[in-house]
């Protein structure tokens, strides 16, 4: 039988995290790319999480903690920008917010 | 040195003259014109006379010492080491600049003083002593110098000074409105300038053959190479001794031509009658004009060894006797010019010029001490002449004045110096007339007379040594007793001609004391070379005129070399036992009297009664010369040929090749092409675009760079991504 070590949390972590980057650059609509973003918070709190039971300590589950209340916070914000965007260009395809070109 | 160091005084004195009449003489006159004239006109005869002083004392200094020449170094002019080139400022006090010395000084000194009056109510009148003072200042260069480049200086300033005065009155115009005085000092100037071109040539030649300039080396010099054969060598060139030195003479000739008024120079001095009377009498009587005769006197050495080496000049006669021709043919010339004369001034200016010929000839055929005598004499009886003939001009000014103011008619064009308005003027001026005949019967050579005794040793001399000379010389002594009977008679004598004269008066007596002096020494001026003094002083001295004392001679031999060198037999100097022949005297002075008497009672002796009265001359052959030779052809020929070649060459050369070929075309054409040059290829192409491509290749960078800025999201969250993963990448790796 496979024993489940850590390497196999770590891998998954790296896989989640490639995902979500993929994700990130690939797509177009901004709500997909949010949950990406998600996407990558959570493989690295996967990471704390197993760290912190391999060491078995509690630092790790802590700062998971912390990246939580960040994603949160970030996710507020950004799904109130991508209402506001909408409100005035009726689209959330980041490929037409290009303003800044020049 | 003693007494002779205050040599150089005679020289500071004049200067000082100058530097008050120039700068603070003006300020003195304008303020209150009697005093100041005063102050500016016997501060400058005061100069004079210290000046007189200083002579004096020199010549009782050269008394003392055994009339040795005494050089009075003051400093070192000019010193070229690698050229041996040395011109010392020294002052050389013998004998004969010592005689110079007195001449120029007394009368000079009693001109300043005549001239106080003459001058007086002149608006210039501080301007005049100072050039008189400057003229007397380059004089006593002239004579003192020890060398040839001093004298030249002095030569040069007499020349300006010259210039200045005869110019003094430089505004006035004659009839035609031509600028009469202007155009005389400008003629005077032009004919020194000739000669003194000579005189530079003169100068070099002798410096490249003996390389020195002053006179005692230059004259040892010359005697030693004479005596030892040598050729003179110019680099490749080499000529005898004879042959350069005749040059030189020739050379010396040409110049005192042109100071000493001789033919073909001549034509300047009777123009310059233009000026002030004081300055005819002192520049154009006494002191400028005997330069020439000064010069070659204290060249005496060079002319005789040229006479003894037999050098001809041309192959045609030898220099000394050229200079005798030239002044027998001078005095000749003059004398029958001086028949057709009007103008009181001129008469005697063309008898200045014929003495100065007989000055000439004297020096020319070897009789220094005669030349120089009557250099002396006739420094006197001229002077006198000159000043007495300004105030009889004075008194026909006063007299033209006073009747004009009574009938208002200014405006005739009245000359006063014509002797044809004048006449009887023996009753109105009789001091005068007094000096005036002295003078004239001095001039004319009568007995016991100054101008006898020293006319009357150069005409001995010439009856010795050369017979035509002779001859000459005493038909000029003819004419000279004749227009001077003339002069007389109609100035004089007669009844006046024109209401000038008949109100004409008497002049003051600050100008008829000088005159009074100078008729003095006009008198017993003779006695400077009488042949008999006394036995004992005869015997003492024994001289070489056959036992006869004769004290200018005695006196002047120490300082006139060609004596000492004709007893050692070097040359061989035409030398007259005899300095009064009676046959000659007596010749001379029946021919004399007889011409005034000519003059006075036959010729002149009714006509002309009335100023419009033809001369009774002018029907002759002797009218001829009212043409002025040489003058005519000069003004007529030579000087509008010259002006054509001059205004050719200034048009050709200057103005078209000049200035409008190499200014206008190659100057302005390459400076206008650097310009553009400059402007258009270094500037506009080189430093804008210098400027400009830094510019552009910004612009350019911006431009490639700005293609990074899509405005995409996603390109910019790739690149974020980029970034993590190679800073990502170097630290694992480098943690290894």
């Amino acid at each position: 039988m496979l024993e489940v070590t850590t390497n196999h949390y770590i891998w998954l972590s790296i896989i989640l995290f490639s995902i979500g980057a993929l994700g990130v650059l690939l797509r177009r609509n901004a709500i997909i790319i949010f949950m990406s973003i998600e996407m990558m918070l959570n493989a690295a709190n996967l990471l704390f999480v197993t760290f912190s039971r391999q060491a078995g300590d509690l630092d790790g589950q802590v700062l998971v903690f912390f990246v939580i209340t960040v994603a949160a916070a970030e996710v507020a914000v950004g799904l109130a920008l991508i209402v506001t965007i909408f409100r005035t260009k009726r689209s959330i395809n980041i490929d037409e917010i290009n303003l800044m070109k020049g | 040195m003693g007494i002779f160091g205050l040599a150089p005084l005679i020289l500071l004195f004049p200067v000082i003259g100058v530097l008050f009449n120039g700068l603070v003489g003006r300020r003195f006159v304008n303020s209150n014109r009697s005093t100041g004239e005063k102050w500016s006109g016997w501060f400058a005869s005061v100069m004079a006379l210290s000046a007189f002083v200083i002579a004096v004392l020199m010549f009782l200094a050269l008394q003392g010492n055994g009339f040795e020449a005494q050089i009075v170094h003051v400093f070192d002019w000019m010193h070229i080491e690698s050229a041996g080139f040395t011109i010392p400022w020294a002052l050389q006090v013998d004998t004969l600049s010592v005689t110079m010395m007195l001449v120029v000084t007394g009368v000079g000194s009693l001109i300043h003083i005549y001239a106080i009056g003459y001058m007086h109510g002149d608006p210039d009148f501080s301007r005049f002593f100072t050039y008189l003072n400057l003229f007397l200042f380059f004089m006593l260069i002239l004579v003192t110098g020890n060398n040839y480049l001093m004298l030249f200086v002095g030569w040069e300033g007499v020349g300006l000074c010259s210039f200045l005065l005869i110019g003094f009155w430089f505004g006035r115009t004659d009839a035609q409105g031509q600028a009469m005085n202007a155009n005389a000092a400008r003629k005077a100037f032009v004919a020194n300038r000739v000669g003194d071109l000579a005189m530079i040539l003169a100068m070099s030649l002798l410096f490249w053959t003996f390389h020195t300039l002053e006179f005692q080396p230059l004259f040892d010099g010359a005697v030693e190479m004479f005596e030892s054969d040598e050729m003179v060598h110019f680099g490749a060139f080499s000529a005898t001794l004879g042959s350069v030195l005749t040059a030189v003479t020739a050379l010396f000739l040409m110049g005192a031509a042109g100071k000493s008024a001789q033919i073909p120079l001549h034509v300047w001095l009777p123009d310059a009658m233009a000026g002030p009377t004081p300055v005819s009498a002192l520049i154009h009587a006494a002191t400028m004009v005997t330069s020439g005769i000064y010069l070659i006197v204290r060249s005496n050495v060079l002319f005789e060894i040229v006479r003894e080496s037999g050098a001809l000049v041309l192959g045609i006669v030898s220099s000394p006797d050229l200079v005798a021709y030239v002044g027998a043919a001078t005095a000749l010339l003059a004398g029958l010019i001086a028949f057709t004369q009007f103008d009181i001034k001129k008469v005697l200016a063309y008898s200045t010029v014929s003495q100065l010929g007989f000055m000439v000839a004297a020096i020319g055929m070897g009789a220094y001490v005669a030349g120089m005598f009557h250099l002396v004499t006739h420094a006197f009886f001229k002077a006198l002449l000159f000043l007495g003939s300004g105030s009889v001009i004075h008194g026909m000014e006063h007299g033209h004045h006073d009747i004009s103011h009574g009938h208002g008619d200014h405006h005739d064009h009245f000359d006063p110096q014509d002797m044809r308005t004048m006449g009887g003027l023996k009753d109105k001026m009789r001091s005068t007339f007094t000096v005036y005949m002295i003078g004239a019967l001095a001039l004319a050579g009568i007995p016991i007379l100054a101008g006898f005794w020293s006319k009357d040793e150069i005409l001995a001399h010439a009856s010795e040594h050369n017979f035509v000379i002779y001859v000459i010389l005493t038909l000029a002594a003819i004419c000279t007793a004749f227009y001077m009977g003339r002069q007389l008679k109609m100035v004089f004598f007669g009844s006046p001609r024109h209401e000038a004269a008949e109100h004409a008066h008497e002049s003051p007596p600050v100008m008829t004391t000088p005159l009074w002096i100078l008729a003095g020494l006009s008198v017993v001026g003779g006695f400077l070379n009488l042949p008999f003094l006394t036995e004992g002083l005869a015997a003492a001295n024994d001289h070489h005129a056959g036992g006869m004392w004769l004290a200018l001679e005695g006196w002047l031999e120490h300082s006139i070399e060609a004596f000492h060198l004709s007893e050692e037999g070097i040359v061989h100097l035409p030398h007259t036992p005899l300095v009064l022949s009676p046959v000659v005297a007596g010749l001379s002075t029946l021919l004399a009297v007889g011409a005034l008497l000519l003059a006075f009672y036959w010729v002149y002796g009714r006509r002309p009664e009335t100023a419009e009265q033809p001369d009774p001359l002018q029907r002759t052959p002797i009218w001829w010369f009212a043409i002025l030779p040489l003058d005519t052809l000069y003004m007529g020929y030579l000087i509008p040929a010259f002006n054509r070649l001059a205004a050719w060459l200034a048009n050709s050369i200057d103005e078209r090749f000049w200035h409008d070929f190499v200014h206008n075309n190659i100057i302005r054409d390459f400076f206008v092409g650097f310009a553009s040059f400059a402007s258009n290829v270094l500037d506009a192409k080189g430093v804008d675009g210098i400027v400009n491509g830094a510019g552009k290749v910004a612009q350019g960078l911006a431009n490639v760079i700005r293609q990074s800025q899509t405005g995409y999201a996603r390109n910019y969250a790739l690149s974020i991504f980029l970034g993590t993963v190679a800073l990502l990448a170097y630290f694992l790796l480098m943690a290894n």
